[in-house]
């Protein structure tokens, strides 16, 4: 797993977050087929093109907050509007209660876009769903990069919660990060 | 229980809790009015407190008899056994249409409180649940981090503190911090760990 590198001053990646649609079958294809991505998650890498359409449709545009993790110009020939990633913030049975995903392609890892991804989510998550006051996210406990990347963006390690999660046919140990709506910002 | 020895006769009795389902009657509804109309003891919980018995049948009805496991809390003396509380487990959420996780929640009227009585019913309840689901690997359990009685109760029977989690839970339209608790066996030797693991790198 890469490192993160540390940030520099003038290097933080623009990143922006804009809504999905059918469009980027194609571009989510590409990240949400690379088992490296997928390999913490509860779900396996998608094989057909047919099966992440049918996700965008189903379970993307209608959900409450689902985000494509966009690049503005970083000048390696992709245009600002591909997505790379995504972040989502789905409300729970509990109203003030909502949990973060966030994945991202291979090619952007170590260069700080999932901690801008997160920070951006986070802020206007807590505006756009009413009553969410506790935004958690849960990671593998031998996950160390996405730790970082929720640590950078300013969640709170509160637990590890012990054979909580199933990734890949295996229960697993997750630590639980939160952010509270009232915590401070971070940067 | 205390088990009887020859002729010696048996020590001053241990309290004894069992476990048992409910039924319709009258009798069981007004038992359940005894903790679900306290403010002392709904404090804690999602619902507020019944004013009538009828909500306490139509609840046993509609909720407790259709649910996976729930059982009425019996206590103190005499045959049967008053029902003093209540303790429900239930199971999920499932991951990927998989089962392996339950959480527990119990109530146990005011008279009855400081005696082992929740212990009890929690540990037996741990007991009946991980025994009867051998799909089950982890049971939890959640207590406001204002109820240390709660904590305690769970600590006493065998659960592991595994952290605060914030403004975690809405009760009665405020989201309230609440400590995590939990029972895991080891999926391959069908043994409980004992503790958390050491922290990662």
């Amino acid at each position: 797993m890469e490192q993160e590198a540390p940030a520099q001053p003038g290097s933080v990646p623009a990143v922006t977050l804009r809504r999905f649609e059918l469009a980027d079958v194609d571009a989510m294809m590409e990240w949400a087929s690379d088992p490296e991505v997928t390999a913490f998650m509860t779900w396996d890498a998608y094989t057909s093109r047919e099966a992440v359409l049918a996700f965008l449709r189903d379970a993307v545009l209608p959900h409450p907050w689902f985000r494509a993790v966009c690049l503005g110009g970083v000048g390696d020939g992709h245009g600002p509007h591909r997505p790379e990633g995504a972040v989502s913030v789905t409300p729970t049975d509990d109203a003030c209660r909502a949990e973060l995903c966030v994945l991202l392609a291979r090619a952007h890892w170590g260069k700080g876009v999932a901690t801008a991804a997160v920070k951006r989510a986070v802020a206007a998550a807590f505006g756009d769903l009413p009553g969410v006051e506790r935004v958690e996210a849960v990671v593998d406990v031998d996950h160390a990069a996405a730790r970082r990347v929720l640590e950078k963006a300013g969640f709170q390690r509160e637990a590890v919660l012990r054979s909580y999660c199933v990734v890949k046919g295996r229960v697993r140990d997750m630590v639980v990060y939160s952010v509270i709506s009232t915590d401070p910002l971070v940067e | 229980m205390e088990v009887q020895q020859g002729g010696a006769p048996a020590p001053a009795a241990e309290l004894v809790v069992s476990l048992r389902e409910f039924t319709l009657s009258d009798a069981d509804a007004e038992a359940f009015m005894s903790w679900a109309s306290d403010p002392r003891v709904v404090r804690f919980q999602r619902r507020d407190a019944y004013e009538h018995v009828d909500q306490a049948r139509r609840y046993i009805a509609d909720h407790v008899l259709p649910h996976p496991w729930y059982r009425a809390i019996c206590a103190g003396a005499g045959a049967p056994l008053p029902v003093v509380g209540s303790i429900s487990v239930k199971p999920g959420p499932a991951e990927d249409g998989r089962l392996f996780r339950a959480s527990v929640g119990y109530r146990v009227a005011h008279a009855h409180w400081g005696r082992g009585v929740a212990t009890r019913a929690v540990r037996a309840a741990a007991e009946a649940v991980f025994a009867a689901w051998p799909w089950l690997l982890r049971l939890e359990a959640v207590a406001d981090v204002e109820n240390p009685a709660s904590q305690r109760v769970l600590e006493k029977a065998g659960f592991v503190r595994e952290g605060v989690l914030r403004k975690y839970i809405l009760l009665k339209g405020r989201p309230r911090d609440m400590v995590m608790f939990s029972i895991v066996v080891d999926a391959d030797t069908d043994r409980r760990r004992q503790q958390n693991k050491p922290d990662g790198p």
